[in-house]
Protein backbone atom coordinates (compact mmCIF):
# COMPACT_ATOMS: atom_id res chain seq x y z
CA UNK A 1 0.00 0.00 0.00
CA UNK A 2 1.06 3.57 -0.55
CA UNK A 3 3.40 2.86 -3.44
CA UNK A 4 0.63 2.08 -5.89
CA UNK A 5 -0.66 5.66 -5.90
CA UNK A 6 2.76 7.07 -6.69
CA UNK A 7 3.22 4.94 -9.81
CA UNK A 8 2.34 6.57 -13.13
CA UNK A 9 -0.59 4.89 -14.83
CA UNK A 10 -2.15 5.25 -18.27
CA UNK A 11 -5.70 4.60 -19.42
CA UNK A 12 -6.53 4.55 -23.10
CA UNK A 13 -10.06 5.42 -24.13
CA UNK A 14 -11.99 7.35 -26.73
CA UNK A 15 -12.76 10.98 -25.94
CA UNK A 16 -16.45 10.40 -26.67
CA UNK A 17 -16.67 7.68 -24.06
CA UNK A 18 -14.88 9.76 -21.47
CA UNK A 19 -16.97 12.90 -22.05
CA UNK A 20 -20.23 10.97 -22.07
CA UNK A 21 -19.22 9.12 -18.91
CA UNK A 22 -18.64 12.45 -17.21
CA UNK A 23 -21.89 13.94 -18.47
CA UNK A 24 -24.13 10.98 -17.62
CA UNK A 25 -22.95 10.76 -14.04
CA UNK A 26 -23.21 14.40 -13.06
CA UNK A 27 -26.58 15.60 -14.35
CA UNK A 28 -27.42 18.60 -12.23
CA UNK A 29 -31.12 19.41 -12.42
CA UNK A 30 -32.74 22.82 -12.38
CA UNK A 31 -36.18 22.32 -10.80
CA UNK A 32 -38.79 24.50 -12.52
CA UNK A 33 -41.53 23.40 -10.17
CA UNK A 34 -44.94 25.02 -10.50
CA UNK A 35 -47.31 22.35 -9.18
CA UNK A 36 -47.59 19.04 -7.32
CA UNK A 37 -44.96 17.28 -9.50
CA UNK A 38 -42.36 19.43 -7.77
CA UNK A 39 -43.38 17.86 -4.44
CA UNK A 40 -42.78 14.43 -5.97
CA UNK A 41 -39.39 15.64 -7.15
CA UNK A 42 -38.57 16.64 -3.56
CA UNK A 43 -39.30 13.13 -2.37
CA UNK A 44 -37.14 11.79 -5.23
CA UNK A 45 -34.31 13.97 -4.04
CA UNK A 46 -34.34 13.06 -0.32
CA UNK A 47 -33.20 9.95 1.51
CA UNK A 48 -35.87 7.35 0.71
CA UNK A 49 -35.33 7.44 -3.06
CA UNK A 50 -32.07 9.40 -3.15
CA UNK A 51 -31.44 10.83 -6.59
CA UNK A 52 -27.77 11.42 -5.75
CA UNK A 53 -27.15 7.69 -6.29
CA UNK A 54 -27.01 8.38 -10.02
CA UNK A 55 -24.98 11.56 -9.69
CA UNK A 56 -27.75 14.14 -9.74
CA UNK A 57 -26.52 15.27 -6.41
CA UNK A 58 -26.93 19.00 -6.57
CA UNK A 59 -30.13 20.77 -7.35
CA UNK A 60 -28.99 24.06 -8.84
CA UNK A 61 -31.28 27.03 -8.57
CA UNK A 62 -29.53 28.94 -11.30
CA UNK A 63 -29.84 27.99 -14.97
CA UNK A 64 -26.16 28.79 -15.57
CA UNK A 65 -24.90 25.91 -13.44
CA UNK A 66 -27.38 23.20 -14.38
CA UNK A 67 -27.55 20.57 -17.13
CA UNK A 68 -31.14 19.34 -16.99
CA UNK A 69 -34.17 21.63 -16.99
CA UNK A 70 -36.83 19.78 -15.06
CA UNK A 71 -40.25 21.27 -15.82
CA UNK A 72 -42.51 19.92 -13.10
CA UNK A 73 -45.97 21.40 -13.23
CA UNK A 74 -48.53 23.40 -15.18
CA UNK A 75 -47.18 26.12 -17.47
CA UNK A 76 -49.58 28.97 -18.14
CA UNK A 77 -49.33 31.47 -20.98
CA UNK A 78 -48.27 34.13 -18.49
CA UNK A 79 -45.32 31.93 -17.55
CA UNK A 80 -44.27 30.74 -21.02
CA UNK A 81 -41.84 33.63 -21.76
CA UNK A 82 -40.16 33.10 -18.38
CA UNK A 83 -39.62 29.39 -19.06
CA UNK A 84 -38.23 30.17 -22.50
CA UNK A 85 -35.83 32.72 -21.08
CA UNK A 86 -34.59 30.29 -18.45
CA UNK A 87 -33.97 27.65 -21.13
CA UNK A 88 -32.01 30.18 -23.18
CA UNK A 89 -29.91 31.08 -20.16
CA UNK A 90 -28.72 27.49 -19.69
CA UNK A 91 -25.27 26.61 -21.02
CA UNK A 92 -24.94 23.80 -23.57
CA UNK A 93 -25.08 20.82 -23.38
CA UNK A 94 -28.58 21.05 -21.93
CA UNK A 95 -31.48 18.65 -21.70
CA UNK A 96 -35.14 19.03 -20.77
CA UNK A 97 -37.43 16.67 -18.90
CA UNK A 98 -41.19 17.30 -19.01
CA UNK A 99 -42.47 15.81 -15.76
CA UNK A 100 -46.13 14.89 -15.41
CA UNK A 101 -49.23 15.25 -17.57
CA UNK A 102 -49.42 19.06 -17.37
CA UNK A 103 -45.91 19.76 -18.60
CA UNK A 104 -46.14 17.07 -21.29
CA UNK A 105 -49.56 17.87 -22.75
CA UNK A 106 -51.37 20.44 -20.62
CA UNK A 107 -53.11 17.64 -18.71
CA UNK A 108 -56.77 18.18 -18.01
CA UNK A 109 -56.42 21.98 -18.28
CA UNK A 110 -57.89 22.21 -21.77
CA UNK A 111 -58.59 25.93 -21.54
CA UNK A 112 -57.58 29.45 -22.46
CA UNK A 113 -54.79 29.83 -19.90
CA UNK A 114 -52.65 26.67 -20.05
CA UNK A 115 -49.95 25.84 -22.59
CA UNK A 116 -50.79 22.42 -24.14
CA UNK A 117 -47.37 20.89 -23.55
CA UNK A 118 -44.06 22.70 -23.09
CA UNK A 119 -42.82 21.36 -26.45
CA UNK A 120 -44.65 24.35 -27.95
CA UNK A 121 -41.97 26.52 -26.35
CA UNK A 122 -38.76 24.51 -25.89
CA UNK A 123 -37.42 21.13 -27.18
CA UNK A 124 -38.03 18.23 -24.80
CA UNK A 125 -35.84 15.12 -24.42
CA UNK A 126 -37.84 12.91 -22.05
CA UNK A 127 -41.53 12.96 -21.14
CA UNK A 128 -42.87 11.42 -17.93
CA UNK A 129 -46.55 10.49 -17.54
CA UNK A 130 -48.54 10.47 -14.34
CA UNK A 131 -50.45 13.02 -12.32
CA UNK A 132 -48.24 13.49 -10.42
CA UNK A 133 -45.47 11.12 -11.53
CA UNK A 134 -44.05 8.65 -9.02
CA UNK A 135 -40.38 8.96 -8.00
CA UNK A 136 -39.79 5.60 -9.72
CA UNK A 137 -41.03 7.11 -12.99
CA UNK A 138 -38.65 9.98 -12.50
CA UNK A 139 -35.74 7.57 -12.04
CA UNK A 140 -36.79 5.77 -15.19
CA UNK A 141 -36.71 9.07 -17.07
CA UNK A 142 -33.26 9.84 -15.72
CA UNK A 143 -32.01 6.43 -16.91
CA UNK A 144 -33.54 7.09 -20.33
CA UNK A 145 -31.79 10.43 -20.46
CA UNK A 146 -28.49 8.80 -19.47
CA UNK A 147 -28.92 6.28 -22.29
CA UNK A 148 -29.60 9.11 -24.69
CA UNK A 149 -26.51 11.00 -23.57
CA UNK A 150 -24.36 7.87 -23.95
CA UNK A 151 -25.39 7.71 -27.62
CA UNK A 152 -24.29 11.26 -28.29
CA UNK A 153 -20.89 11.91 -29.84
CA UNK A 154 -18.94 14.83 -28.52
CA UNK A 155 -16.43 14.75 -31.41
CA UNK A 156 -19.19 14.66 -34.00
CA UNK A 157 -20.98 17.65 -32.44
CA UNK A 158 -17.68 19.48 -32.24
CA UNK A 159 -16.91 18.74 -35.89
CA UNK A 160 -20.35 20.01 -36.90
CA UNK A 161 -19.88 23.13 -34.85
CA UNK A 162 -16.46 23.79 -36.41
CA UNK A 163 -17.92 23.20 -39.86
CA UNK A 164 -20.69 25.69 -39.16
CA UNK A 165 -18.16 28.22 -37.92
CA UNK A 166 -15.97 27.79 -40.99
CA UNK A 167 -18.97 28.26 -43.25
CA UNK A 168 -19.98 31.33 -41.31
CA UNK A 169 -16.46 32.78 -41.59
CA UNK A 170 -16.42 32.06 -45.34
CA UNK A 171 -19.77 33.78 -45.80
CA UNK A 172 -18.62 36.77 -43.75
CA UNK A 173 -15.39 37.12 -45.72
CA UNK A 174 -17.25 36.91 -49.03
CA UNK A 175 -19.66 39.58 -47.80
CA UNK A 176 -16.79 41.82 -46.65
CA UNK A 177 -15.00 41.33 -49.97
CA UNK A 178 -18.11 42.26 -51.93
CA UNK A 179 -18.58 45.32 -49.73
CA UNK A 180 -14.96 46.40 -50.24
CA UNK A 181 -15.27 45.91 -54.00
CA UNK A 182 -18.43 47.99 -54.19
CA UNK A 183 -16.83 50.69 -52.07
CA UNK A 184 -13.71 50.77 -54.28
CA UNK A 185 -15.86 50.99 -57.42
CA UNK A 186 -17.78 53.88 -55.94
CA UNK A 187 -14.51 55.64 -55.17
CA UNK A 188 -13.23 55.08 -58.73
CA UNK A 189 -16.46 56.48 -60.17
CA UNK A 190 -16.21 59.48 -57.83
CA UNK A 191 -12.61 60.20 -58.88
CA UNK A 192 -13.54 59.85 -62.55
CA UNK A 193 -16.40 62.31 -62.12
CA UNK A 194 -14.09 64.69 -60.30
CA UNK A 195 -11.47 64.54 -63.07
CA UNK A 196 -14.09 65.02 -65.80
CA UNK A 197 -15.50 68.04 -63.97
CA UNK A 198 -12.03 69.58 -63.61
CA UNK A 199 -11.31 69.07 -67.30
CA UNK A 200 -14.60 70.71 -68.28
CA UNK A 201 -13.83 73.65 -65.97
CA UNK A 202 -10.40 74.05 -67.56
CA UNK A 203 -11.88 73.94 -71.05
CA UNK A 204 -14.45 76.59 -70.05
CA UNK A 205 -11.74 78.78 -68.54
CA UNK A 206 -9.59 78.42 -71.62
CA UNK A 207 -12.53 79.37 -73.85
CA UNK A 208 -13.27 82.38 -71.64
CA UNK A 209 -9.72 83.67 -71.83
CA UNK A 210 -9.62 83.07 -75.56
CA UNK A 211 -12.68 85.20 -76.01
CA UNK B 1 -81.42 43.21 13.89
CA UNK B 2 -82.82 40.16 12.22
CA UNK B 3 -82.52 39.31 8.55
CA UNK B 4 -86.17 40.31 7.92
CA UNK B 5 -85.53 43.72 9.45
CA UNK B 6 -82.45 44.30 7.34
CA UNK B 7 -84.24 43.36 4.14
CA UNK B 8 -87.26 45.54 4.95
CA UNK B 9 -84.96 48.51 5.67
CA UNK B 10 -83.11 47.90 2.43
CA UNK B 11 -86.41 47.82 0.57
CA UNK B 12 -87.66 51.01 2.22
CA UNK B 13 -84.47 53.02 2.01
CA UNK B 14 -82.79 51.89 -1.19
CA UNK B 15 -85.49 50.16 -3.20
CA UNK B 16 -83.76 46.78 -3.05
CA UNK B 17 -85.59 43.59 -3.94
CA UNK B 18 -85.22 40.21 -2.31
CA UNK B 19 -84.01 37.56 -4.74
CA UNK B 20 -86.61 34.82 -5.10
CA UNK B 21 -84.32 32.29 -6.74
CA UNK B 22 -81.93 32.23 -3.79
CA UNK B 23 -82.28 28.99 -1.83
CA UNK B 24 -81.31 30.58 1.50
CA UNK B 25 -83.06 33.89 0.93
CA UNK B 26 -80.09 36.09 1.82
CA UNK B 27 -79.69 37.92 -1.47
CA UNK B 28 -80.83 41.45 -2.22
CA UNK B 29 -80.88 42.87 -5.73
CA UNK B 30 -79.65 46.47 -5.61
CA UNK B 31 -79.37 49.05 -8.36
CA UNK B 32 -75.86 50.24 -9.17
CA UNK B 33 -76.59 53.84 -8.15
CA UNK B 34 -77.40 52.85 -4.54
CA UNK B 35 -74.68 50.19 -4.14
CA UNK B 36 -72.21 52.32 -2.20
CA UNK B 37 -74.95 53.61 0.14
CA UNK B 38 -76.19 50.07 0.78
CA UNK B 39 -72.69 48.79 1.52
CA UNK B 40 -72.01 51.75 3.81
CA UNK B 41 -75.30 51.09 5.60
CA UNK B 42 -74.53 47.38 6.05
CA UNK B 43 -71.04 48.14 7.31
CA UNK B 44 -71.83 50.93 9.78
CA UNK B 45 -75.51 51.15 10.67
CA UNK B 46 -76.62 47.55 11.11
CA UNK B 47 -76.28 45.78 14.44
CA UNK B 48 -74.21 42.94 12.95
CA UNK B 49 -71.79 45.28 11.19
CA UNK B 50 -70.95 43.28 8.08
CA UNK B 51 -67.24 44.10 8.20
CA UNK B 52 -65.87 41.26 6.10
CA UNK B 53 -66.10 41.11 2.31
CA UNK B 54 -65.91 37.44 1.43
CA UNK B 55 -66.08 37.56 -2.34
CA UNK B 56 -67.05 39.49 -5.43
CA UNK B 57 -68.16 37.37 -8.35
CA UNK B 58 -69.22 38.19 -11.87
CA UNK B 59 -72.11 36.35 -13.55
CA UNK B 60 -72.89 36.06 -17.24
CA UNK B 61 -76.53 35.10 -17.89
CA UNK B 62 -76.09 34.64 -21.65
CA UNK B 63 -76.88 30.92 -21.73
CA UNK B 64 -78.89 30.82 -18.50
CA UNK B 65 -82.31 29.20 -19.05
CA UNK B 66 -85.42 31.42 -18.73
CA UNK B 67 -83.47 34.53 -17.83
CA UNK B 68 -84.88 37.96 -18.51
CA UNK B 69 -83.20 41.28 -17.95
CA UNK B 70 -79.60 42.49 -18.08
CA UNK B 71 -76.92 40.09 -19.24
CA UNK B 72 -74.33 40.53 -16.48
CA UNK B 73 -74.47 40.68 -12.71
CA UNK B 74 -71.94 41.34 -9.96
CA UNK B 75 -72.51 39.50 -6.71
CA UNK B 76 -71.07 40.64 -3.36
CA UNK B 77 -70.88 38.35 -0.33
CA UNK B 78 -70.58 39.91 3.12
CA UNK B 79 -70.07 38.28 6.49
CA UNK B 80 -70.20 39.53 10.03
CA UNK B 81 -67.32 38.82 12.38
CA UNK B 82 -69.22 40.07 15.42
CA UNK B 83 -72.23 37.79 14.88
CA UNK B 84 -71.02 34.45 13.55
CA UNK B 85 -73.21 33.07 10.82
CA UNK B 86 -74.70 36.40 9.76
CA UNK B 87 -74.29 36.67 6.03
CA UNK B 88 -75.80 38.76 3.28
CA UNK B 89 -75.38 38.94 -0.46
CA UNK B 90 -75.91 41.86 -2.78
CA UNK B 91 -76.46 41.55 -6.49
CA UNK B 92 -76.10 44.36 -9.01
CA UNK B 93 -77.49 43.74 -12.48
CA UNK B 94 -75.36 45.21 -15.25
CA UNK B 95 -76.57 45.71 -18.80
CA UNK B 96 -74.40 44.96 -21.80
CA UNK B 97 -74.59 48.58 -22.98
CA UNK B 98 -73.30 50.27 -19.81
CA UNK B 99 -71.03 47.68 -18.06
CA UNK B 100 -70.33 50.05 -15.17
CA UNK B 101 -70.51 49.52 -11.42
CA UNK B 102 -69.26 51.91 -8.70
CA UNK B 103 -66.23 50.64 -6.82
CA UNK B 104 -66.27 49.74 -3.13
CA UNK B 105 -62.49 49.41 -2.88
CA UNK B 106 -62.31 52.47 -0.60
CA UNK B 107 -64.74 50.81 1.84
CA UNK B 108 -63.17 47.34 1.77
CA UNK B 109 -59.46 47.14 0.92
CA UNK B 110 -59.66 43.58 -0.41
CA UNK B 111 -62.29 44.64 -2.96
CA UNK B 112 -59.40 46.12 -4.97
CA UNK B 113 -58.16 42.77 -6.27
CA UNK B 114 -61.64 41.18 -6.46
CA UNK B 115 -62.77 43.99 -8.72
CA UNK B 116 -59.66 43.64 -10.84
CA UNK B 117 -60.42 39.94 -11.24
CA UNK B 118 -64.04 40.58 -12.26
CA UNK B 119 -62.84 43.23 -14.71
CA UNK B 120 -60.28 40.80 -16.13
CA UNK B 121 -62.67 37.89 -16.58
CA UNK B 122 -65.93 39.69 -17.50
CA UNK B 123 -64.92 43.17 -18.67
CA UNK B 124 -67.13 44.98 -16.14
CA UNK B 125 -65.64 48.40 -15.37
CA UNK B 126 -65.57 49.54 -11.76
CA UNK B 127 -65.84 53.32 -11.69
CA UNK B 128 -63.44 55.07 -9.31
CA UNK B 129 -61.14 52.06 -8.92
CA UNK B 130 -57.56 53.26 -8.25
CA UNK B 131 -55.77 50.71 -10.43
CA UNK B 132 -58.06 48.76 -12.75
CA UNK B 133 -55.79 46.34 -14.63
CA UNK B 134 -55.91 42.66 -15.50
CA UNK B 135 -55.12 40.41 -12.57
CA UNK B 136 -55.03 36.80 -13.77
CA UNK B 137 -54.56 36.99 -17.53
CA UNK B 138 -51.51 38.51 -19.15
CA UNK B 139 -51.27 42.05 -20.51
CA UNK B 140 -51.60 41.13 -24.18
CA UNK B 141 -54.77 39.08 -23.68
CA UNK B 142 -57.63 40.16 -25.93
CA UNK B 143 -61.19 39.61 -24.68
CA UNK B 144 -62.63 38.40 -21.40
CA UNK B 145 -62.42 34.62 -20.99
CA UNK B 146 -65.26 33.90 -18.52
CA UNK B 147 -67.88 35.45 -20.76
CA UNK B 148 -70.05 32.73 -22.23
CA UNK B 149 -69.35 33.85 -25.82
CA UNK B 150 -65.57 33.52 -25.40
CA UNK B 151 -64.42 30.20 -26.94
CA UNK B 152 -63.02 28.34 -23.93
CA UNK B 153 -60.15 26.76 -25.86
CA UNK B 154 -59.00 29.93 -27.64
CA UNK B 155 -55.38 30.38 -26.62
CA UNK B 156 -53.36 33.57 -26.71
CA UNK B 157 -49.58 33.75 -26.50
CA UNK B 158 -47.62 36.34 -24.57
CA UNK B 159 -44.51 37.85 -26.19
CA UNK B 160 -42.69 39.15 -23.14
CA UNK B 161 -43.01 38.55 -19.43
CA UNK B 162 -44.69 41.14 -17.24
CA UNK B 163 -42.14 43.44 -15.71
CA UNK B 164 -43.43 44.68 -12.38
CA UNK B 165 -40.46 46.69 -11.08
CA UNK B 166 -41.49 50.17 -12.33
CA UNK B 167 -44.82 49.86 -10.58
CA UNK B 168 -43.15 48.63 -7.40
CA UNK B 169 -40.86 51.65 -7.46
CA UNK B 170 -43.84 54.00 -7.79
CA UNK B 171 -45.47 52.34 -4.82
CA UNK B 172 -42.30 52.56 -2.75
CA UNK B 173 -42.09 56.27 -3.50
CA UNK B 174 -45.60 56.84 -2.21
CA UNK B 175 -44.55 55.08 1.01
CA UNK B 176 -41.69 57.55 1.44
CA UNK B 177 -38.76 55.52 0.09
CA UNK B 178 -36.24 57.04 -2.28
CA UNK B 179 -35.58 55.23 -5.57
CA UNK B 180 -31.91 55.55 -6.51
CA UNK B 181 -31.94 53.76 -9.85
CA UNK B 182 -35.10 53.55 -11.93
CA UNK B 183 -35.78 50.52 -14.12
CA UNK B 184 -37.18 50.84 -17.61
CA UNK B 185 -40.53 49.60 -18.80
CA UNK B 186 -40.25 46.56 -21.08
CA UNK B 187 -42.06 47.09 -24.35
CA UNK B 188 -43.52 44.01 -26.10
CA UNK B 189 -41.39 43.13 -29.09
CA UNK B 190 -43.11 41.76 -32.19
CA UNK B 191 -39.96 39.89 -33.30
CA UNK B 192 -39.87 37.92 -30.08
CA UNK B 193 -43.41 36.62 -30.44
CA UNK B 194 -43.61 32.91 -29.77
CA UNK B 195 -44.85 30.40 -32.27
CA UNK B 196 -48.63 30.17 -32.56
CA UNK B 197 -49.18 33.75 -31.47
CA UNK B 198 -52.52 35.40 -32.13
CA UNK B 199 -50.76 38.53 -33.40
CA UNK B 200 -48.69 36.75 -36.05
Amino acid sequence: MGNEAGKPSIITSSLDFLVNWGRTNSLWPFPYGTACCAIEFMSTEVGRYDLSRIGSEYVRFTPRQSDVLLVAGTITYKQAPILKRIYEQMAEPRWVIAMGACASSGGFYDCYCTVPGIDHIIPVDVYIGGCPSRPEAFFDAMFDLQKKIKDESYMKQRAERVKEQIEMIKAKTAEAKANAKAFAQEKVVDIKDFVVEKEQNLVKKAQFWKE
Amino acid sequence: MSAENIFSTLEEKFGAKRETLDKWGVTAVVSGAYLRNVVQFLKDSTEEKFDMLVDIAGIDYLTYPNHEGPRFAVSYAFKSIKTPGARIRLKVLVGEDSLKVPTISDLYANANWYEREVYDQFGIVFEGHPDLRRLLNHVEFVGHPLRKDYPAQKRQWLSTNDYLLPELEKRLETLGYKVIQRSKEVEPNDDEFLEGSVKA
